[in-house]
Formats: C-alpha cells, structure tokens, sequence
C-alpha cells in the first residue's frame, strides 16, 4: 500500500510520547503499520524502550480485536506477541480450564466452612488433593500427541520442543497456582495449612513431565495422581488428620520427589525433541 | 540427474507387533518423488522420518545431507523443512492467518513484520487470502487442507514432505495443487504420498511403489507404465486369464493379466503398472 500522506517529526515524537488524543494516534498506528519510511522516521525519534512500548500497543490495537481471550490478555500484560500466540496455543490455557478449577476449588472451601465436623475435614482433604492435582492435569494437556493437535507439525519445527514445553509448563503452573492460592483464602482457619499443596503439587507436575518422557503425558498424569491418592488417603485414613499427607513428611517427600525428577528430566529431555528413539 | 537430497537405506519401523516398514530403502534427487501404496504400505511411517518426527528401529536416513539421528543435524534439517502431516490438527479458536503465524513462530520468524509478510504470502499462495481472518472451525475441510499447505511453504523450504496433500480437493483445487508445487520442484526435493495416479503421472518424475513396509517400485511413471506392457487387453467378456477385469463405459472388458494368445492389446496406463505390481505381490502372498 502506498500511503497519501505521512507523518511529520513533530507528531510522531508527540505520539510516542502519548501526546496525541486517541482518534490521531490510533490513524498514525495505522499508517505506521503500512509504511516503513514513517516507521524509520519514529526510531531514531524515541528511545527503543518507547518504541516497544508503543508497538505493544499497535500489536494490542490490531492483532487483539481477533484474538482470543488468553491472547488478548497476555498481550495486555506486556507478554511479547509470538510468546503470546504460543501460549494461546496451549490447550490446557483455556478460560473454560481455569473456570473449572475455581469452581472445583470453591466448592470443597464453601463445604471446608459449612459442613460439620468430619465432612468439613473430608472437604479440606478434598480442597488440599484438588489444588495439588489440577496444575498436573493441566501441565499433562498442555503438550504432547494426541492434545496439542499441531504435535507433529511442532516436533518438525526447529524451535526447541524443550522451550515450548516449559513456557507453557509455567503458564498454566503459575495460573493454577494463583487460582487456588486465592482460593485457599476461603478455607476456614486460613493457616500454614492452606498452602500445603504447593510443594507436592510441583513434585507431581515434574515427576509427571518427566514420565511423560516413556509415556503419554495423560497416561503419565493419570499414573502420578492415581500413585499419589492412594498414599495421600491411606496416610490420612491411618491418622485420622485430614492434612496427614501435607505435614512435613510429606513435604520433604514433595521435594526429594522435585530433586530426582529434576535430575532424571535433565538426561530424558532430549526426548522431548522428537525423531528420536525413546 | 542430481545427487540424492534423501538417502534411505535398510529402514525398519515397528509398532508393537505390526511392522510398518520393513527394509525399505530408496534415493531422491531434487524434484518431485511420488510414493504410491494402498492404505498400510507405510507411506506415512517413512515420511514421518523424512519430517523427523520418527526415528527408524534400525537403518540409515541422509536428509538433505545430514543425519537426523544427530542432534544439531537434525536441527539443520528442521531449519530446511516443510512437512504436512496426513491428519493435521489445528487449533480451530484460531483464525487461518494466527494458525500459520504460529507456526512460523516454531520456525524461528522472530521478526514480526518478516513473519507477518511471509504468512500472508503462503496464505496467498494457496488462494485462501480472501478468508485469512476466518476461524480455523469456520472453514471447510478442503480449505483446512489448503492452510495445511501453506504452512508447509514457510521460508520455502529446501525439503517438503507432504502425506497425502490431494486427499479431499476437489479436481480443481487439485490442479492448483500441482501448479504449486511443482514451480517449486526445481531445485528443492518434495516427497510426496498418495494413493492416486492421477497425481503421480501429473506430477512426479520418479515414483516408488510401497506395499508392506518396503519399496517395490522405484522408477519413473514411464517405467511403472511399461510393467504392464503387452498385459492389458480389450475383450467382450471378462477374461478367465485376468487378474483384474472391469467393464469400460463403452462396453467392454478392460482386462490386466498374462495376455492370451490373439488378445486384443492396448496400450498400459501408469494406473495398470501399478495394479499389477500390486497384485503381483498380493498373490504372492496368497499362495505363500
Ligand atoms: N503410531 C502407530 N502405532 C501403531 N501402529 C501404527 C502406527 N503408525 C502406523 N502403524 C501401522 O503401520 C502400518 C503402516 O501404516 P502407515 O505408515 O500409516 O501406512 P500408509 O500411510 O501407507 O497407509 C499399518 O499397519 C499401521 O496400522
Ligand atoms: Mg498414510
Ligand atoms: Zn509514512
């Protein structure tokens, strides 16, 4: 496209300023998108910093109206555009995931407060094993064969599988994480106990990655959690204390559990490369 | 003709008790290599090697000069790629242009203007620039296979692999098709699967015939074609000598065979080779 007009010095230093009101700015935006001699006008006019300020803000401006809403939103935490769009990839980083998982969250904290006696610590067992297990669900669908429909066209691709594996590992860590710490804040007595899941679930989550390295990452999942519940609940049956599981005992298990993993991880990652014999 | 860009040699796959390939081994040079079996001869088990998806139980592969086994090779080869999968996924909440955006996103485009530049252009290529901005879900399935293709085209890549690219076009998106890819043949290597001959004699200078996990064929069309020279005949009835017989839409019997004396030869088509090595082999089997 070759444009009419373009923009003089002046306002493009006071659109990279902010200077500009909205319905200018956003024409400039649009210019600046088409024309390559007003973007080389603009560089040497703001300091880099700016500029990729204010192209986060093009980006937001004409990539988001189509995007989906995980994009948008990591678009608008200042998440760069391709990490974003990776991300928005993932399937386990689903709005309807998360809606799950606080739902699932919000019911055991509700019957934690209301049930009396032995069923408030049956919910409280339930909330702690449920906030351990969701991040391992959605660490095992956020990746491998059968899930991440472009799997294939993934593996052939030169990007590290490695990275992609972690960034999206992260992701939907951190956002269930979040999700069930604000969660947590619900439960009766809010206490130590309250964040008693965090170390076994982040065990869970890399013993499952690293197992998925043999087998598929759900098969892997189901493997870990199955493994996990059944010491988890005849740990706490034994004690009749619905947190047994998450006192220090199982906390030092959480995290030699973290220690090997990692260690294991660190010779099977080539694994995760693909077109290699497993 | 040009030295191989894809060695395979002595290549065995199994999955549990099938054997998907069984020993095969064949060069490619630049150009266009057609592989042409029925459904399980291990089309897509070899080309998942070609994309380095899968790597071989035992055997050798050379890809474009480098060993996939190696990591930093396999690596180069990645950089050089194009691959569309028999069934591609696709995140159907994105639209065609963000789905072959992201994948231009694995393929290392990290500059955004580049990318976005390149992605438009494949779109263009395969004619879907008038529904980039439409939902993956909202398209039709012979579109989705279209924006499969495009993706493949990325960066241009030196080695395309393609598992069956013309399954589900219609005859005119098929035509497109091999306009496509055959402007790029010139200096790049594409292999390509599929059950049709149409597509192999259109299209491909060199053809391999795999049935059971192994090459049985690897020549030109013409050759393929000469298998069943003197072994197609017209006749009123079907012939008891034939292996393969069908009523023509004039009437007569198209039969494929050892010829009787007198019969009324015609000239083989590449789809007539084809059934005869085929069924050669099938009837091997049967009386084995
Ligand atoms: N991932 C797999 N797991 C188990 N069996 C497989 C797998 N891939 C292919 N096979 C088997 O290997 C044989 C060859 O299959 P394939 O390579 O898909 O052939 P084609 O593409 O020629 O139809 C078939 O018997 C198929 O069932
Ligand atoms: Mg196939
Ligand atoms: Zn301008």
């Amino acid at each position: 496209m070759t444009a009419a007009w373009h923009a003089d010095l002046q306002m493009l230093s006071a659109y990279a300023d902010g200077g500009l009101d909205d319905v200018r700015a956003s024409s400039i935006e649009a210019h600046l998108l088409s024309c390559e001699t007003c973007r080389d006008l603009l560089a040497p006019a703001v300091p880099a910093a700016t500029i990729d300020r204010v192209w986060q803000g093009v980006v937001i401006a004409t990539v988001a109206p189509h995007a989906g809403i995980v994009e948008r939103v990591l678009l608008r935490a200042g998440v760069r555009d391709d990490i974003a769009r990776l991300l928005a990839a993932t399937p386990s980083l689903r709005v309807s995931w998360f809606l799950a998982e606080s739902l699932a969250l919000g019911f055991a904290a509700f019957a934690a407060n209301v049930a009396p006696g032995g069923g408030a610590d049956a919910a409280l067992f339930l909330f702690l094993v449920i906030a351990a297990l969701a991040p391992v669900a959605g660490v095992a669908a956020a990746f491998g064969p059968g899930l991440d429909p472009t799997y294939e066209i993934g593996i052939a691709a030169p990007m590290r599988n490695e990275r992609l594996l972690l960034m999206r590992t992260l992701a939907v860590l951190a956002t269930s994480l979040a999700i069930a710490g604000l969660a947590a804040i619900a439960l009766p007595g809010f206490d130590r106990a309250a964040i008693a899941w965090l170390l076994p679930s982040l065990g869970l989550c890399l013993t499952t990655v690293t197992l998925a390295t043999w087998i598929r990452p759900v098969v892997a999942a189901i493997v870990v959690a199955m493994t996990w519940l059944a010491v988890a609940a005849s740990v706490t049956a034994a004690r009749s204390d619905p947190v047994a599981a998450f006192r220090s005992g199982g906390q030092v298990l959480a995290l030699a559990l973290i220690v090997i993993s990692a260690l294991v991880l660190s010779r099977r990652r080539v694994v995760y490369e693909g077109g290699v014999a497993a | 003709m040009s030295l191989p860009t894809v060695e395979i040699a002595d290549v065995h796959k199994r999955f549990g008790r099938t054997t998907a390939l069984d020993g095969v081994g064949f060069d490619a040079p630049t150009g266009i290599t057609g592989l042409l079996g029925p459904n399980g001869a291990g089309k897509t088990t070899l080309l998942r090697m070609l994309a380095t998806v899968l790597a071989p139980d035992s055997g050798s592969l050379r890809l474009l000069g480098w060993n996939p086994a190696v990591a930093d090779e396999r690596l180069a080869i990645r950089r050089r790629l194009g691959y569309m999968p028999q069934e591609p996924g696709f995140h159907q909440t994105f639209t065609a242009f963000e789905f072959v955006d992201y994948v231009a996103i694995l393929k290392e485009m990290t500059d955004r203007k580049a990318r976005h530049d390149e992605v438009a252009r494949v779109l263009a290529l395969v004619g879907l620039e008038g529904v980039m901005e439409r939902k993956i879900k909202a398209l039709s399935g012979g579109m989705r296979r279209r924006v499969a293709l495009a993706q493949s085209l990325l960066g241009d890549p030196d080695l395309l692999v393609l598992d069956e690219p013309t399954a589900g076009l219609d005859p005119e998106q098929r035509l497109r098709f091999r306009e496509i890819v055959s402007e790029r043949a010139s200096d790049r290597t594409v292999v390509l699967s599929t059950h049709q001959t149409e597509d192999v004699a259109a299209l491909c200078p060199r053809v391999v015939v795999m049935l059971d996990g192994v090459a049985l064929f690897d020549g030109t069309p013409r050759e393929l074609t000469d298998v069943a020279s003197g072994r197609v005949w017209l006749a009123p009835e079907r012939s008891a000598a034939a292996r393969l017989s069908w009523r023509t839409p004039d009437g007569s019997h198209r039969n494929i065979g050892e010829a009787p004396a007198g019969a009324d030869l015609v000239a083989p088509t590449l789809e007539d080779g084809y059934l005869l090595l085929v069924g050669d082999r099938a009837f091997a089997e049967e009386a084995a």
